[in-house]
């Protein structure tokens, strides 16, 4: 079986699947200069879609207007049904269902791990306090840092910092997670334990998003890689056809700038 | 309460074993070596230590003989108006009225520092070398000062020399002052070397006797202070500072009976009180956040009881109270409460925030009517239905948990009690003789009054200013911008003036303002503008990602703000707001211009009024300087603590 056969069984298996999130020709400007220019994608249920490509593709760019954190200014964008458009109602939804994780982590400074999981299932979820606390201990278990909830974000490691952010994020227990650059601002030995977290969580079947630079993820994990560059996306393709036969010039040129 | 905390015997064993290190002992350098160092390292240095010493040794021998040796003198002046320093003319029948809040006061603080288990430690050499320090100061002055003029032990004034009258051509005391010589001086002063020699080889003696095990001993910093206290009410006991007592308003000179002696007992009472109220907090009470905030809850309502109820004991209607009051307090906090509750019920949607804007547009409308006469009703509840309908607006966000809910239909009850609570005794008169509108407060408690109600009062206002600044509503921008430039343009006397003279002129009929209520509301609106912008510099410095990451996981806006964007920028605002918080207790003194006799307006105009005391400008404004700068430093040592404090895990 050829790698183009590869893809399009893939395609016809992910076919049967719901659509978790459609990007239709996603328009996104910053003043002149067009960042998204109709980026047009569909991620389906329990895929794992990794985005590569150079510095000032877009990549971040469009990941951050999935969950609204930038407004995108033509095109649509669906998540699991749901338009996101200037409705607050359909935003906040929109939020509650999809987890992101940050390249700076993002933590709360003044709460401690624990309060940093539980505040929006408390907030938002509007959970009993216990029942918050115990599924805090249950993810903190799955990350990996069980005894680290008393403490503030300050006196983690990077790594510690960044899986206590993913158990924030499945706090909320959400249907999609999208990760930007979750890995960059780590130190090299601690890149390991946050993708490892990664990998288990795309075994156990979530839809995940992911925005990164290790191709050896984007290899072992990946559903489908999307390929973009000056806010287009240039190819897309199962890992496989991706890192052995990519079919365009500039996917070329990336691979072999990096590998 | 164990004094020395870290055991001795196991650092001695540690050290017999070679095991961990300790940390080593200060380097000891010798005295000779440091001053070289540190004082004479080079010409340059030499000159400007020898200059600057010089300067600091002529300053403080000066203001020195200013301060005690001056011959017009009187420390009396201050010590004997006590009374009036502190509560002005509240009358003298009464006075248990204030000797009971200030127990109210002392109960509260013993039980908070008990139920916070605070555990603040001192190191022993600190004090030790600080005892050192007091003690020879005290010689130094002792021996600097240069009373050295005879005074007749009767009645106090100056001896003179025997000169030939001009007029009747006798010999009359009309000539120089008499001196006594030098020594003979210091030798009637032989109780303050006794005492600075005390001090200085007494605490001298404990650091050689205690060799290196003094670095590992700490005291409670909370008992130190303690004991301050109580020495200074022993001295009540031995010292008859104050040999005139107030009688029904009246300076009284009376053998025998000082201020001293009259305030000993309940001073006693008092250092008895924090301490039994200390060991109840400490040992006999949980230290829960629920307590914690039971706590809080009593502080703020402590300035309410105290001052409308304690000390201003209102002459209650009481079939008013039953028939009117009592009633519509409890429709509001129950009915209220019940939609309240309603409101906050998860998953309400849209009927929610159509019932809030209905309460509010009900409110406006009874504002309306009230406006245009078209039907009557009491201020209290045209009130009451617009905080109805505020809490109903907020409602949203305190959807979901039952704890949750709760704790919000309580914070109503709580709006409720406090409003209504003020609103009857503010227009109820007090049964005090010569006490009629707000008169009953002044001296150092009116300072007080004005400092802790326009902090209460300021912060959160200006906590909503600058969030209203920092807004994404234009309308909120603007009014916010304006308030704020407006209100840091124009003095304080300026706005004092405005608020104590214009403002009663605008008031419909019927309606007054007293001098203290339009004091407050000046000192309020002007300080929550530099709050506003202390706090804005905090939200600023909240970073973006922390925006994104409360959007992230579904915070709503308001909850965004109030638990995430709101305590980080607090935290960060907190040595600006501490200088404000300050700056607010000093200026406070301000309100002498509009006639209102606060501590220092009594320390310079009331006391030179008194026969006794005509020449006696400086000892009164000393003292208050001396209070004034005890609190103020207080609160900025809190501030460094808290800083420490909440700075855990932010970096």
């Amino acid at each position: 079986m050829s790698n183009t056969d590869a893809t399009l069984a893939l395609n016809d298996e992910l076919a049967s699947r719901n659509d978790m999130i459609i990007s239709d020709s996603v328009d996104k400007w910053y003043g002149d200069f067009q960042a998204l220019k109709g980026v047009s994608a569909t991620i389906k249920e329990r895929e794992v879609v990794v985005v590569l490509g150079p510095s000032g593709s877009g990549k971040s760019t469009w990941i951050r207007c999935i969950n609204r954190l930038e407004q995108h200014q033509g095109g649509r964008i669906l998540v699991d049904g749901v338009e996101l458009t200037n409705d607050t109602r359909n935003i906040e939804k929109i939020r509650s269902e999809v987890g992101m994780v940050f390249q700076g982590f993002n933590l709360f400074p003044h709460l401690t791990v624990r309060d940093n999981i539980t505040l929006a299932p408390i907030w938002v979820r509007k959970k009993p306090r216990g029942e918050a606390e115990e599924l805090a201990a249950e993810l903190l278990e799955r990350v990996g840092i069980p005894e680290q909830a008393d403490k503030f974000p300050g006196t983690l490691s990077g790594g510690q910092q960044q899986r206590v952010a993913i158990a924030r994020a499945l706090a909320m227990e959400p249907r999609i997670m999208l990760f930007d650059e979750p890995t960059s601002a780590l130190d090299p030995e601690m890149i390991k334990e946050v993708l490892d977290v990664m990998k288990e969580l795309a075994r156990s079947g979530m839809t995940m998003m992911v925005v990164t630079h290790e191709m050896g993820f984007a290899r072992e994990v990946a559903d489908r890689i999307i390929f973009m560059e000056s806010g287009e996306i240039v190819e897309v393709g199962s890992p496989e056809h991706f890192f052995t036969n990519p079919t365009e010039d500039r996917t070329k040129l990336f691979l072999s700038q990096i590998l | 309460m164990s004094l020395i905390e870290t055991p001795i015997d196991a650092t001695a064993a540690l050290e017999a074993d070679g095991g961990p290190a300790l940390p080593p002992a200060d380097p000891a350098v010798p005295p000779g070596q440091w001053i070289k160092q540190n004082l004479f390292s080079t010409a340059g240095s030499s000159v400007l230590s020898v200059v600057f010493a010089a300067v600091a040794f002529f300053t403080y021998w000066g203001l020195i003989n200013f301060a005690f040796h001056n011959p017009s003198r009187k420390w009396d002046a201050v010590w004997s108006n006590m009374r009036l320093l502190m509560t002005q003319s509240y009358p003298v029948s009464q006075y248990v009225r204030v000797w009971f809040s200030l127990g109210i006061i002392m109960a509260l603080v013993g039980l908070t520092v008990g139920v916070m288990r605070s555990n603040a430690k001192m190191r022993l050499t600190s004090i030790l070398t600080k005892l050192m320090a007091v003690g020879g100061v005290t010689i130094v002055t002792a021996l600097l000062i240069n009373n050295n003029i005879q005074t007749d032990p009767e009645t106090g004034e100056f001896l003179r020399a025997l000169k030939i009258s001009p007029r009747s051509g006798e010999l009359e005391p009309i000539g120089d002052v008499l001196r006594i010589g030098y020594g003979e001086a210091l030798a009637g002063r032989w109780w303050v070397f006794l005492v600075g020699g005390i001090l200085l080889f007494g605490a001298l003696a404990a650091w050689v006797a205690l060799g290196d095990r003094r670095r590992f001993i700490f005291l409670p910093f909370l008992g130190v202070l303690y004991g301050l206290f109580g020495l200074a009410v022993l001295s009540l006991w031995v010292i008859p500072y104050g040999h005139y007592i107030q009688i029904e308003g009246v300076s009284t000179p009376t053998k025998g009976v000082t201020v001293a002696r009259s305030t000993q007992g309940p001073w006693t009472v008092m250092f008895l009180l924090l301490g039994i109220a200390w060991l109840i907090g400490r040992y006999g009470l949980p230290s829960t956040s629920s307590l914690k905030a039971l706590m809080f809850g009593l502080w703020f309502l402590s300035p309410y009881v105290i001052i409308f109820v304690v000390l201003r004991d209102p002459a209650l209607d009481w079939s008013h109270v039953w028939s009117t009051d009592v009633p519509m307090f409890a429709a509001f906090a129950l009915l209220g409460g019940a939609m309240i509750w309603f409101l906050t019920k998860p998953g309400l949607g849209e009927i929610g925030r159509v019932i809030a804007a209905l309460l509010i547009a009900l409110a406006a409308f009874h504002w309306l009517a009230g406006f245009f006469g078209w039907y009557p009703m009491l201020q209290k509840a045209r009130l009451s239905f617009l905080v109805l309908g505020l809490f109903g607006l907020a409602a949203p966000n305190f959807a979901g948990d039952k704890a949750v809910r709760r704790g919000f239909v309580l914070m109503w009850v709580g709006a409720m009690v406090v409003m209504h609570y003020l609103i009857t005794m503010v227009n109820t008169p007090s049964t005090l003789e010569n006490v009629q509108s707000d008169s009953f407060i002044g001296g150092f408690l009116m300072t007080l009054t004005l400092t802790v109600f326009g902090l209460a009062l300021s912060f959160p206002i200006g906590v909503i200013f600058a969030l209203a600044r920092t807004s994404k509503l234009p309308i909120f921008r603007l009014l916010s911008t304006l308030f704020i430039e407006v209100s840091r343009g124009i003095p304080l006397i300026t706005v004092l003036f405005f608020f104590a003279t214009i403002i009663p002129l605008f008031l419909p009929e019927g309606m007054e303002i007293t001098k203290l209520a339009a004091a407050i509301l000046a000192l309020v609106l002007f300080s929550a503008a530099y709050v506003a912008e202390n706090i804005r510099g905090g939200l600023q410095s909240v970073r973006r990602g922390q925006f994104e990451a409360a959007d992230a996981v579904g915070l709503s806006t308001a909850q965004r703000i109030g638990l995430i964007v709101l305590p980080q920028a607090l935290r960060v605002s907190i040595p600006p707001l501490v200088g404000q918080a300050i700056a607010t207790y000093k200026e406070t003194s301000l309100i002498a211009i509009i006639g209102l006799f606060d501590f220092l307006l009594i320390a310079d105009a009331v006391i030179l009024g008194q026969v006794d005391f005509r020449q006696s400008r400086f000892e009164p404004l000393l003292f208050v300087s001396l209070v004034y700068w005890i609190g103020a430093y207080a609160m900025s040592r809190y501030s460094r603590s808290l800083e420490t404090r909440l700075g855990v895990g932010t970096r």
